[in-house]
């Protein structure tokens, strides 16, 4: 009677180790390759050579292997991809921090107070719900242009809509336990309530929604740059990259190729990771 | 049940309303919209013009009411570059992005039930990895670098279909393909998940026990009941749809909605931009109301 059971309790937890080694071990690689890259022996990212054009993976270069070959400017793809790795990561991470700062306070308050707060909290939600993502942070840009801050605050400030929810409903839950009501009856004030005693109970939720939250960032991020609206090139992001070499697809299907794997590399990493650390932490997201 | 019906239909209203004051008032945020409208090096006489015509330099409140009150009377305003009433131009260009968008979702929702069925039928099985994989994979790969990537392969390679182009199967084929891509992944894992939370149940293990069959059991007993949650879903994914298919429509030069709003946002023409915006933001109300009421009908419990 206990061998099947003690065997149906260790296999799904042995997956979901495995799943977490192998997502935590891609965006490791990856942000650290990314990060380390101004210190790696590479070709500089925004240095042209007109010698060096359309260069395929592997190719020898002046200024060494071009391990991923070069673009319509001689530059090293590799070091471009790094560099726009760096740069798309920190938009990503920063927007997300952003929009779960905004939901979670938010989320928060209305959850505790209630009443009228609450109810126009749920409609703003609905609101932001309802405009497709990817339109109105075209919009915004379109409308305060495309700087590096701008791009930051417009994907963070359209972010928060899922914090504030899950944010929501778990002070909800936590407002009618005991402690909460024995705090209460002891006279702190609002924001002690809400920063001691609130808060730190909804960390874990927040950390599994942001890591399941930041894939999507990441292909909102690249498909802005993709459409040539982001960050604007030379300055290279993992969206415009892809978006610049489309142009030379035919002739050097890596400028394209690479970049993207990128991308789903990170997808692939943060959702193995998420969801992981949902069912570890058995977490409810609703 | 009146009750609640009235409820949700003046959410929807309400939200609508936020909406479309949220659209408005983004013009406003950097202060002057006859600046930002007129083309770069216009003169000041010439944007005091613009201003005047457009009533920019009116109360702001006073805009807005006009603005609210020609929505109501049909008219979303005209389009600065083309001169037309924007909602001819959207009307245009509307068939096109409803064929993309009901073929991608026609084929990511069978195929994303049949794959969750088949990896809840065995779960932990050789097919159930081989279909989470795949699964997995649609949700990991952006909408755009698929499509790139089938325009190498299937048009530059092996030229066996088109690389844009509107109006015949083929040029439908791989727009609607990388567009239901993420749909069809997160149908399949949906359904999967609440499907193996169905089967658990008891009234499943009297089928089994009466000897029925596993196919019957999941789709006549099983399949009824994991779907509610998936369509109850279904209603959020169609705004992420609708943001897949502005890229989609760029990557294969499709004449839709989506290339109209990348073309207005470009241009800098507000007026059909906000028109686009808005409708986009109906199109997502109306469905999710669909859905709400489809719930209240097909889930007895919840309707007190």
């Amino acid at each position: 009677m206990i061998e099947p059971r003690a065997a149906l309790r260790r296999r799904p937890g042995r997956r979901i180790y495995g799943d977490a080694l192998i997502g935590t071990l891609l965006l490791v690689v990856i942000i650290a390759a990314a990060l380390l890259s101004p210190w790696l022996p590479l070709p500089d990212a925004l240095t042209n050579n007109l010698q060096e054009v359309f260069l395929p993976p592997g190719s020898p270069g002046a200024q060494g292997t071009h391990w991923l070959g070069t673009d319509q400017l001689g530059r090293d793809l590799l070091s471009r991809i790094l560099a726009g790795t760096r740069l798309s990561l920190m938009v990503v991470v920063l927007s997300a921090l952003i929009g779960a700062a905004i939901g979670t306070a938010l989320g928060t308050i209305a959850g505790y107070l209630g009443g009228w707060v609450d109810a126009l909290l749920m409609r703003l939600i609905d609101i932001q719900l309802a405009i497709p993502f990817i339109l109105l942070i075209l919009l915004v840009i379109a409308l305060m242009g495309a700087s590096l801050t701008n791009i930051i605050v417009i994907m963070g400030c359209t972010s928060w809509a899922i914090y504030a929810r899950v944010a929501r409903a778990k002070t909800l839950e936590i407002r009618e336990l005991e402690y909460i009501q024995a705090v209460r009856a002891m006279g702190f004030s609002l924001p002690r309530v809400l920063f001691r005693h609130i808060l730190p109970n909804l960390f874990t939720p927040l950390v599994v929604l942001l890591t399941l939250d930041v894939p999507r960032l990441i292909v909102l991020e690249a498909s802005v740059g993709f459409l040539g609206m982001g960050i604007q090139p030379p300055t290279p992001t993992l969206g415009n990259l892809i978006g610049e070499g489309r142009s030379y697809m035919l002739l050097s299907q890596w400028l394209v190729l690479y970049p993207g794997l990128v991308i789903a590399a990170l997808v692939v990493g943060c959702n193995l990771l998420g969801d992981a650390l949902l069912r570890r932490t058995h977490t409810r997201l609703e | 049940m009146l009750n609640l019906i009235v409820n949700r239909l003046g959410q929807s209203l309400l939200v609508m309303f936020g909406v479309s004051a949220l659209i408005f008032f983004s013009l406003h945020i950097t202060g002057d919209p006859a600046a930002l409208m007129m083309p770069p090096g216009s003169s000041q006489q010439e944007i005091d013009r613009f201003r005047h015509s457009m009533g920019f330099d009116r109360p702001l409140l006073w805009q807005y009411g006009h603005y609210l009150s020609g929505i109501l009377h049909g008219d979303f305003g005209e389009s600065l570059r083309y001169s037309q009433p924007v909602l001819a131009l959207i009307a245009e260009r509307l068939p096109a992005t409803a064929l993309l968008a009901v073929s991608a979702l026609a084929w990511s929702s069978v195929l994303g039930l049949l794959l969750g069925i088949v990896s809840a039928l065995r779960p932990h099985g050789p097919l159930d990895l081989l279909c989470r994989l795949l699964a997995f994979s649609g949700q990991a790969i952006p909408v755009f670098w698929l499509g790139l990537l089938m325009i190498l392969l299937f048009s530059l390679r092996l030229q066996w279909l088109p690389s844009g182009g509107y109006g015949t199967f083929a040029a439908l084929i791989m727009p609607a393909i990388s567009l239901g891509a993420f749909y069809m992944s997160a149908v399949a894992r949906l359904a999967r998940a609440s499907l193996l939370e169905v089967l658990q149940t008891d009234y499943i293990r009297t089928a089994r026990a009466k000897g029925l069959s596993a196919w019957r059991i999941v789709v006549r007993h099983g399949l009824r009941n994991a779907l509610i949650p998936v369509i109850t879903v279904q209603g959020m994914y169609f705004a992420s749809l609708l943001g897949g298919a502005l890229v989609t429509e760029i990557i294969f030069s499709w004449p839709g909605i989506g290339r109209l709003a990348i073309q207005a946002i470009q241009n800098r023409d507000f007026p059909l931009v906000q028109a686009i915006v808005l409708l986009a933001a109906l199109v997502f109300v109306a469905i999710n109301l669909i859905i709400d009421l489809l719930y209240l009908a097909l889930n007895p419990r919840i309707r007190l």
